[in-house]
């Protein structure tokens, strides 16, 4: 090994407020390792999206009356978005703390000068990013199919990144929880996915034999899929404001519990 | 008063279970001390340096690093520790500049910084022509540079080595040696750990042994050495039996 100048002085770090270089290299370094399975982190459902809005959205969809005066296939592709958006935004943050956990390179955030909360900004930070990417990416598929339009492209927005934060949020939770892979996915089997697919994708509330309707009223993924179909077309089932509150107040309550989860070290320290 | 580079004041770590890894812990460190830090497997040596880094979270005690609280203004101490484990934590699949160069980031380093002291960090440790390659495909001595080049990217005032030649073969242990009293003579304070005790005697200037969680003996290197060798001293501290008296029995 050859000899260097060990006195080279280096820029004095600034005085310790927002770590915003830690918060991009944070992001850096987790869109370097999708990049390392772009097959699985955004192929896979946009193709999975692809043959949804193509079997029920045109082939079935196309024998389907309309409804609220939208096509079939307009009105399904806001729930398979959503339903994707959730997926990418559960499956980011779980494995990303897991892997990160399971490999203990968890340790080189935690002997960095971060705070818990930037910790966890950084986590939902790319948490958002994939779903952002996922979405725009479904968005061109329907485009594909002449069926996406998007009316309100603030309150779109405001559901892809209020949506993707609450199972970002989840995701960490299940991910410091997790000591396998098998519990790792128990949420998604068992929780997200069926209740993604009874929360309105397919069908309105109204389709439901009325002693079933109070599973979509009582089910936050309707409220969900009711606000981002209302951004795209303008259909809507529920009051939309009480469907934002309820998201931003499920949002808040997590952020909590996460935040108490790595103040105490859940998962992360010994 | 010269502020110690780490004052440890009855550190108590109890693990979930009931395990008591360390037990009333203190000791103190002087800046640009070498420091070596031995103790038998279990002994409790990396929960210490767990608790000061924030991998471990303390159950009582008080630990300063350059006299700023490690629980408490924990984002301000850990500016002024470089840590090498003796495992290696590491995403296995990213590349050696990457893996040196984010951890750079974590610490706050903007880019041109971090570019520069990779690189030299890179031509210091020979890794070179490794650069490009991912962690998992590297030998053990390389993952064992590139471990230690990260825990210097930021050039902390205070750097821990646990175990950092483990496997390392004799011409890079004894390479890495030099390295390590050049940073120490430039003014780097080490914690060193290692079940090497011609690599503590060599190196260190002070020396505490911990057993049980406890440290059973510390002071500078001179005294472990005035009635024997290093092994002697620490055998008769950790109450194990030197080879001599062993076979007499």
């Amino acid at each position: 090994m050859s000899a260097i100048d060990n006195t080279a002085e280096l820029t004095p770090m600034p005085p310790m407020t927002i770590n915003w270089v830690g918060l991009w290299t944070m992001i850096r370094r987790e869109l370097s390792r999708l990049m390392r399975v772009p097959t699985q982190a955004f192929i896979a459902p946009w193709i999975s999206a692809a043959m949804f809005i193509f079997v029920f959205g045109y082939i079935v969809g196309g024998r389907i009356s309309t409804i609220g005066g939208h096509r079939y296939i307009e009105f399904v592709l806001p729930g398979i978005l959503m339903i994707n958006v959730i997926n990418a935004a559960f499956l980011q943050s779980s494995s990303q703390i897991y892997f990160q956990r399971f490999l203990r390179y968890i340790e080189e955030a935690l002997v960095a000068p971060f705070s818990y909360v930037e910790m966890i900004v950084g986590l939902l930070a790319m948490t958002v990013v994939r779903a952002v990417i996922t979405a725009v990416g479904i968005l061109l598929i329907g485009a594909a199919f002449g069926a996406t339009s998007v009316s309100g492209i603030l309150e779109f927005l405001f559901w892809i990144v209020s949506v993707s934060i609450i199972f970002g949020l989840l995701g960490i939770i299940i991910g410091l929880w997790a000591n396998n892979f098998e519990q790792l996915t128990m949420l998604n089997i068992f929780f997200i996915t069926p209740l993604s697919f009874v929360g309105g994708v397919f069908n309105t509330v109204h389709m439901l034999p009325g002693w079933l309707r109070w599973i979509a009223w009582a089910n936050p993924f309707f409220y969900f899929i009711n606000g981002i179909r209302h951004s795209m077309i303008g259909f809507s089932e529920a009051p939309e404001l009480l469907g934002a509150g309820f998201t931003v107040a499920l949002a808040a309550i997590l952020a909590v519990v996460v935040w108490k989860l790595f103040s105490v070290g859940y998962g992360l320290r010994e | 008063m010269t502020i110690p580079a780490v004052c440890i004041s009855h550190l108590t770590k109890v693990y979930r279970g009931g395990t008591v890894a360390v037990d009333d812990l203190s000791m103190t460190i002087a800046p640009g001390d070498f420091f070596g830090f031995l103790g038998p497997n279990g002994a409790g040596k990396s929960t210490t340096i767990h608790c000061m880094t924030g991998i471990a979270k303390p159950t009582s005690g008080k630990i300063e690093i350059f006299g700023i609280d490690a629980v408490k203004d924990y984002r301000e101490a850990r500016r002024l520790i470089g840590l090498s484990p003796q495992e290696f934590n590491v995403d296995t699949f990213a590349k050696v500049t990457q893996i040196i160069d984010w951890m750079g980031g974590y610490f706050g380093m903007r880019a041109a910084e971090r570019k520069a002291r990779t690189e030299m960090l890179i031509d210091r440790f020979e890794l070179g022509p490794h650069a490009k390659k991912p962690f998992r495909e590297l030998s053990g001595g390389l993952k064992r540079r590139v471990i230690l080049a990260r825990a210097l990217i930021h050039d902390p005032k205070l750097l821990i080595l646990d175990e950092p030649t483990a496997g390392v073969d004799v011409e890079l242990r004894r390479d890495l040696w030099r390295y390590l009293q050049e940073l120490n003579r430039d003014g780097k304070t080490i914690l060193l750990t290692s079940h090497y005790l011609e690599e503590i005697e060599r190196l260190c200037r002070t020396i505490a042994i911990i057993n049980g969680g406890k440290i059973v003996r510390e002071g500078p290197k001179a005294e472990f050495l005035t009635t024997g060798d290093l092994e002697e001293a620490y055998l008769s501290a950790t109450g194990a039996e030197p080879d001599h008296i062993a076979g007499a029995a």
